[in-house]
């Protein structure tokens, strides 16, 4: 049923809305009847295991696969092509064109989410590399860097037109201590320009710094909260979210840390 | 075609030109085809025959292998999915990959021409732009063919294993080197179905006959349809992932 506000924009509480959510992969359940919600400008984590599902949500929310059964609304609508430019997406490896330099990269990605004007978009692509503090090897080919320095062009072509909505599939996994503060740094900054971001986990160290959290185990939401909800939820106290993820796989029930 | 189709093969030029190695392959490897063609065959009419044929083969050839290796790391490298999760649609990455590498082949088939024209020493009739047009729109059906079959291959390895499987047969039986109606009836009708075919037949009219492409509009025509069913096919399982 069509409602009176459908064509006018859509008034947006949450940034990403999903029931009652399945996919699977042959006969593989991967994704199992879940449901999330992610608010606006927040820093939301998907926690969980190698295998637990956490790409294929990912996949599902950008628009890459199709759901078996449920519903994702991205920005108010389903994902769609024509609603791609609002969203950027970091997948788990860093997919760039290995013959091209740093530069290269991020300007074809500018190009392709629709940066037309030329001026502008250059001088993007130049505060994007400054950004992930590669000025000094923007004419180096993605070939010749370090894996760290790929992983930070890779952010970089996820992020160059500005997206509301930002997917990073494992955003920080093989960077050293010092440069995922660095990403950690960059991401508070994006969440306090009123970016959305999911970022997906498999480390607790990340886990912390997410506003919202959901521990996901095969398919399914195993506990959901921020950080300090959910440590506490676990009653007589874990001393870390380690801690906290392992009690909530033993007990294999969801608390209701939200309401 | 929108602005992304020029974008994507802006790209894949740029690539292309940023790694010399493959470009000065791509050169030498058909020069130096064509000079063991043009010294290992001493009679002068059976390389004006051959010569066309050739010019054919080494587009289907190389617009095949380019663009199949291509597409294979646009998937393996996850690119492909990137792409996929932006707003250009599929007939816009195709499309790029279409014109990005037509150019490439443009490039080739004219260094390859004036090669035999004035080093081998090659005659011929017709007119050049006519002979490019031509190639063009064998290149077309190869870039298409190269898209489509990347999506059963898992790496560069497989890749190249489709060449014994879906070049080499049409090289055999396209006329290259004996003309198709002197082979046994099976295999002239095997052979109306392959691309080659058309493309090495058109190609002798135009360079040996002297004829126009209005001449050989069946020749076109059917070098057409294929690359339009290409396209549409290699379109529609660009989605299909092929790493598991
Ligand atoms: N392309 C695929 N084909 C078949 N199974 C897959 C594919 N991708 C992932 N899977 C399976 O789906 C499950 C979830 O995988 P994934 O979403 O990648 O988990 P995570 O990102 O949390 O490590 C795993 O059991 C994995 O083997
Ligand atoms: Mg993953």
């Amino acid at each position: 049923m069509k409602t009176l506000t459908s064509d006018a924009v859509p008034a947006v509480t949450a940034a990403v809305a999903i029931d009652n959510l399945s996919f699977n992969y042959g006969r593989l359940r991967v994704i199992d009847g879940l449901s999330l919600e992610v608010g606006a400008g927040t820093s939301f984590g998907l926690l969980g295991p190698n295998g637990s599902g956490k790409t294929t949500l990912i996949r599902l929310m950008v628009g890459l696969l199709k759901p078996a059964g449920g519903t994702i609304h991205c920005l108010g609508r389903p994902p769609s092509p024509a609603r791609a430019r609002n969203m950027g997406y970091m997948p788990q490896l860093p997919a760039l064109y290995q013959e091209l330099s740093v530069e290269q990269n991020i300007e074809f990605f500018a190009r392709i989410y629709g940066m037309k004007d030329k001026r502008q978009r250059s001088q993007r692509v130049e505060e994007v590399i400054r950004l992930v503090d590669l000025w000094s090897r923007r004419k180096t080919s993605v070939l010749k860097l370090s894996g760290g320095m790929k992983q930070r062009v890779s952010l970089g072509c996820a992020i160059v037109h500005r997206p509301p909505l930002l997917f990073l599939d494992e955003p920080t996994v093989g960077l050293d201590p010092e440069l995922r503060a660095h990403f950690w740094r960059h991401f508070e900054n994006l969440t306090a320009a009123g970016t959305t971001l999911i970022i997906s986990s498999h480390t607790m160290d990340d886990a912390a710094h997410c506003r919202q959290l959901v521990f996901m185990r095969q398919g399914k939401i195993i506990a959901k909260g921020s950080p300090a909800e959910l440590q506490a939820a676990t009653g007589d106290g874990c001393a870390s979210l380690e801690d906290a993820f392992l009690y909530f796989i033993r007990k294999g029930k969801v608390p209701t840390g939200d309401d | 075609m929108t602005t992304s189709t020029f974008t994507i093969a802006g790209r894949i030029i740029r690539q292309l030109v940023r790694d010399r190695r493959t470009i000065a392959l791509l050169v030498l490897v058909p020069l130096v085809i064509a000079s063991l063609v043009g010294v290992s065959i001493p009679d002068r009419n059976m390389l004006d025959y051959i010569f066309p044929a050739i010019l054919a083969v080494l587009i289907l050839f190389f617009g095949f292998l380019l663009t199949g290796i291509s597409f294979l790391r646009e998937r393996s490298q996850g690119t492909l999915e990137r792409l996929l999760a932006s707003p250009v649609s599929k007939f816009d990455i195709v499309g790029g990959y279409l014109l990005g590498f037509l150019l490439f082949a443009l490039l080739q088939t004219l260094i390859i021409f004036f090669y035999m024209v004035y080093v081998l020493d090659i005659t011929y009739r017709g007119e050049l732009w006519q002979i490019l047009v031509f190639q063009v729109l064998i290149g077309a059906g190869a870039v298409c063919l190269g898209t489509f079959f990347s999506v059963f291959a898992r790496n560069e390895f497989q890749m190249m294993q489709f060449i014994p499987l879906v070049i080499v047969p049409q090289i055999f039986l396209c006329g290259l080197l004996w003309p198709v109606d002197q082979m046994p009836e099976y295999l002239q009708w095997a052979a109306r179905f392959l691309p080659l075919t058309y493309g090495v037949d058109g190609i002798r009219a135009l360079m040996l006959e002297g004829q126009n492409l209005a001449d050989i509009g069946m020749e076109v025509g059917v070098l057409g349809a294929f690359a339009v069913v290409l396209l549409v096919l290699a379109s529609l399982t660009l989605r299909r992932s092929s790493s598991g």
